[in-house]
């Protein structure tokens, strides 16, 4: 059996594919909003003086770091109505499982950029008589988040990719549209292909505009 | 101005302050010697809690900052650091870094503070590098940076931790004619130093600390001519001076 190529497959999936990447944006972009907020509580909160903050916010890590998303998605969406009887929206349950799995590797990014901070700055900062929270709001933060950008930009990319494992819950993200045009006309080479490229287009956005955003930074500043 | 009775500090097991008697009067200019290791700038980081004191009273500006009801951001601002390491804040520019103190601290308005802050880097000689970013600046500019950083405050004291160490020869000069006329202005200082120079024309009384104790306190004439303590005298025959 001959294979052909059909590029104008190619062509014609690309306007429904397209529907699919909006919606792996959307829980990208909704996922890592989130998933920074929640990183930066929980990476500030292993930094606490308070042993039991520091606990809270491990448990909440190796927790995450430790079971497969395939895992924490079908136990959010498939797993937890069986014991509350509500289902959340695939969407919503895609969102969530993106920002609280984003969340602990972008926790432990935010510890290490604070501490590899000298010292120095946080006492320079009390000795004017800044407060530890004022210190770390106005010297220690910005210092810090330079450094995260680089570590962050490949969390961004690696939760990007991650969407594709929520088609196992549903979500009309950009493979499972792959996987629904394919269940249709047959031609997995040339959409699958096509696939892939989207996520390479969407991929090198992410660098590119990190990478923009770290050079603003560093003129701003001139370091 | 500064109190100090009986101050103990232990790291672990390891008693690095054994009992520090130190009295600073206002205006007075206290210069601390004494060998690497011996726990000075222990004693300077007590005295505005940068290190918790194991034991004793250390009553600042009228504060007693063992007091778990002091204020102790307040204290910090009348009894502020300069460092050997200068920690400027690399992400501010040397006017932000002079400002920030009295802007969150103190609560003066940027328009004012910027005011205040050229005014002092204008005193420390470098009001034109005011938009400049501490790494564009040579140590001894930076270090006088640091020293507008902490006067920006308007402190009662200000305690200097080694602060030409970490600089290049020919940069020491700057820093110490800075701090020779806030002395002469009658700035309240505590520096720790190992120019000898500095402790003789500027000091009025000059301590040895050594195995975290007061070894020796004296004027400076008394101090350098006619040492007492045989550690003393070998210290200071070891220093080179300038
Ligand atoms: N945070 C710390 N933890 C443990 N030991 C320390 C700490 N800070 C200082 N020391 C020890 O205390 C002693 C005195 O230190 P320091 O006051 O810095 O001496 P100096 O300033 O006279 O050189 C040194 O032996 C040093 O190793
Ligand atoms: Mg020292």
């Amino acid at each position: 059996m001959a294979f052909d190529f059909e590029p104008s497959v190619m062509i014609d999936s690309i306007p429904t594919l397209l529907v699919g990447a909006k919606m792996t944006i959307i829980i990208t972009v909704g996922g890592l909003f989130f998933g920074f907020l929640l990183g930066a509580i929980a990476g500030l909160m292993k930094l606490s003086r308070n042993m039991f903050v520091r606990r809270i916010a491990g448990v909440y890590v190796e927790t995450i770091r430790g079971t497969p998303m395939l895992v924490q998605a079908m136990f959010l969406y498939f797993g937890l109505p069986m014991a509350i009887g509500i289902r959340i929206p695939a969407v919503v349950a895609g969102i969530v499982i993106i920002a609280v799995n984003s969340g602990a590797y972008i926790a432990e990014i935010v510890r290490g950029a604070v501490q590899s901070i000298n010292v120095g700055q946080m006492e320079a900062g009390r000795t004017i008589g800044l407060t530890r929270g004022q210190t770390m709001r106005y010297i220690i933060w910005p210092q810090a988040f330079k450094r995260m950008i680089p570590p962050l930009g490949n969390q961004f990319i690696i939760s990007l990719k991650d969407t594709s494992l929520l088609m196992i819950i549903g979500v009309g993200e950009l493979l499972r549209t792959g996987d629904e045009i394919v269940a249709v006309n047959f031609r997995a080479f040339e959409v699958y292909l096509t696939v892939g490229i989207m996520y390479l287009c969407m991929t090198m956005s992410i660098a590119k505009a990190l990478g923009m955003l770290e050079k603003r930074l560093h003129l701003k500043s001139q370091r | 101005m500064i109190q100090i009775k009986n101050l103990h500090k232990s790291f672990g097991d390891f008693e690095v302050l054994k009992g520090v008697d130190l009295h600073v009067k206002q205006g007075e200019v206290v210069v601390i010697l004494g060998p690497s290791g011996s726990g000075k700038s222990t004693v300077l980081r007590c005295i505005n809690k940068l290190e918790e004191p194991t034991s004793g009273t250390i009553i600042v500006d009228g504060y007693d900052i063992m007091d778990h009801r002091t204020d102790i951001n307040h204290v910090r601002t009348e009894a502020t650091m300069v460092f050997q390491q200068f920690n400027l804040f690399p992400h501010m520019s040397v006017l932000e870094n002079v400002t920030l103190g009295p802007i969150k601290v103190r609560g003066m308005s940027r328009n004012e503070a910027n005011k205040l802050g050229l005014d002092l880097l204008g005193k420390v000689g470098l009001e034109e590098k005011a938009h400049n970013y501490p790494e564009q600046l040579s140590g001894g500019q930076k270090q006088r940076v640091a020293i507008a950083r902490s006067l920006a405050l308007r402190p009662k004291v200000i305690l200097f931790d080694e602060p030409t160490s970490a600089l290049d020869p020919e940069l020491v000069g700057e820093v110490l004619e800075v701090m020779k006329r806030l002395a002469r202005e009658g700035m309240t200082m505590v520096v720790v130093t190992h120019e000898m120079g500095f402790a003789k024309d500027v000091a009025d009384r000059v301590i040895f600390i050594d195995e975290g104790r007061i070894q020796e306190e004296a004027e400076p004439e008394t101090f350098f001519s006619n040492p007492r303590h045989p550690r003393l005298r070998d210290f200071l025959s070891k220093v080179v001076e300038h």
